[in-house]
């Protein structure tokens, strides 16, 4: 019995060191991933998300009330098929990419004065990352390809509308690549060239 | 993956490329009189084609099919009226791809190229004509990387291997329209002249967009909207035989002057 004791305290002794060596690898190993990996922060984030209960939404009242911001959205006008700006409240935070997916989940849902959205109605917005280099890449569901048998101005209404609602309204954005079903895609429709970054265009934009 | 990667390295090969052919070409013309060149040879292209349909009209109409009777009626004007060379990206209803296009276009060394299109927007009241051209869209990062390469230019030379065969053609083609912007825009401006003389429709005027099909062509390039095939009077204007001729004819003027200014 007392030998037995004996070796499990030794054991214990040996592996106390080994844990603490093991714990530190894996913080150490956490962190490169956190700080040198592209898109992992945004996975870490999505499976907070996905696992942590999340207090009520707004509408619940308990906690404090949810934060909201109001963002610009670009509808297309009947009289003069421009792009024409709407105001909208969304839910803030808590980082600038969900704010964005949401703003352009508003974009598909449409205007509530009357305007047209230039994206077909059953597209999703299945991410948006934004990157340290101002380089917004918004996936969205193939419907936004398909949803339309797009011409030029349709085609360029649909693409501006989204980029232009995003580097407009969040200030990290500079540019927007734009994905389709979280693939790249030549064009939605033979026209617009979707495999290299977009600059904002509000030549489209009525003043 | 691996095609991503690659796609990934291909702007940099690319604008090697461009740089590498703009840093030659006024060594190779410095001992002729270096006249602009005289346009030989037009590259006609009806949008679309095949299964890629372009867009819909409520009557029925395609715009696939609205472009090649178009293009077809261009390319008779111009060999019968001025005795160039004319090829087309299609002269029936088959699939093309905007690299395929401008390789076309490449290929024949064409002087110009004219892609016709008829237009369509969500909103049915949308009308009128237009002609684009390349916008540019540069970007921060593709500004450094050309201004990097200018400054390592010797470099540029031994990465252009001409024993490279179809990879180096696809290369040339990517980026070959900022050569032309200015010209480009020369020639839309005098084809939507016409187009508003002739159709009577709405004038949009001329507008720069990223256009896939006009990235690759190395010569002057535009693309025609020569009214609205989602606005049901001008889809019944565009799917007659009078209003394709007219268009065809207001193109062919357009293009004239632009080769006379350039004689
Ligand atoms: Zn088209």
């Amino acid at each position: 019995m007392a030998a037995n004791d004996r070796r499990r305290k030794k054991r214990a002794a040996l592996s106390r060191p080994a844990l603490v060596l093991g714990g530190l690898a894996l913080v150490l190993a956490v962190l490169i991933v956190v700080f040198f990996s592209d898109g992992t922060e945004e996975k870490v984030k999505r499976f907070i998300d996905a696992n942590v209960p999340k207090p009520a939404e707004a509408g619940g009242g308990a906690g404090p009330a949810a934060a909201s911001r109001t963002v610009t959205l670009f509808f297309l006008a009947d009289a003069d098929d421009l792009l024409h700006k709407e105001a909208r409240d969304i839910a803030a935070g808590p980082t600038a990419a969900d704010e964005a997916e949401r703003a352009l989940a508003e974009l598909v849902k449409g205007s509530e004065r009357g305007l047209v959205s230039p994206l077909p109605a059953q597209t999703k917005v299945r991410q948006v990352f934004i990157g340290a280099d101002g380089l917004a890449t918004v996936d969205l569901s193939r419907e936004f390809a398909e949803g339309f048998a797009y011409g030029s101005t349709a085609e360029l209404a649909a693409v501006y509308a989204v980029v232009d609602t995003l580097v407009f309204n969040f200030a990290p954005v500079k540019r927007v690549v734009i994905l389709v079903e979280g693939a790249e895609k030549e064009t939605l429709g033979g026209h617009v060239d979707l495999t290299r970054a977009f600059l904002p265009d509000y030549s489209l934009v009525a003043r | 993956m691996k095609s991503r990667t690659h796609r990934r390295a291909l702007p940099a090969v690319l604008t090697l490329a461009v740089l590498a052919v703009a840093a030659a070409g006024p060594a190779l013309r410095a001992g002729q009189a270096a006249p602009a060149p005289r346009v030989q040879t037009i590259v006609i292209d009806p949008g679309h084609g095949g299964l890629e349909t372009g867009a819909k009209g409520a009557l029925g109409n395609l715009e696939k099919d609205i472009t090649l009777a178009i293009g077809l009626k261009l390319k008779a004007l111009v060999e019968r009226n001025l005795g160039l060379a004319v090829f087309m990206t299609r002269d029936r209803d088959v699939d093309v791809s905007n690299e395929n296009r401008a390789a076309i276009a490449n290929n024949h060394k064409a002087g110009l190229f004219i892609s016709i299109h008829a237009n369509g927007s969500v909103q049915r009241k949308a009308a009128g004509s237009e002609t684009f051209f390349l916008s540019l869209n540069a970007t921060d990062e593709e500004t450094r990387r050309l201004a990097y390469l200018e400054n390592n230019s010797s470099e540029l030379q031994t990465r252009i291997d001409p024993s490279t065969e179809d990879d180096l053609m696809m290369i040339l083609w990517d980026m070959a329209q900022t050569a032309y912007i200015k010209q480009s825009g020369r020639l839309a401006e005098l084809v939507q002249t016409e187009l508003d003389a002739m159709l009577g429709t709405r004038n949009r005027g001329i507008k720069q967009a990223p256009f896939k099909v006009l990235t690759g062509v190395a010569c002057p390039a535009i693309l025609v909207e020569a009214a609205f095939i989602s606005n049901p009077d001008e889809e019944r204007k565009l799917a007659s035989d009078a209003f394709q001729s007219r268009v065809a004819e207001a193109i062919y003027r357009g293009l004239v002057r632009f080769i006379r200014a350039g004689e």
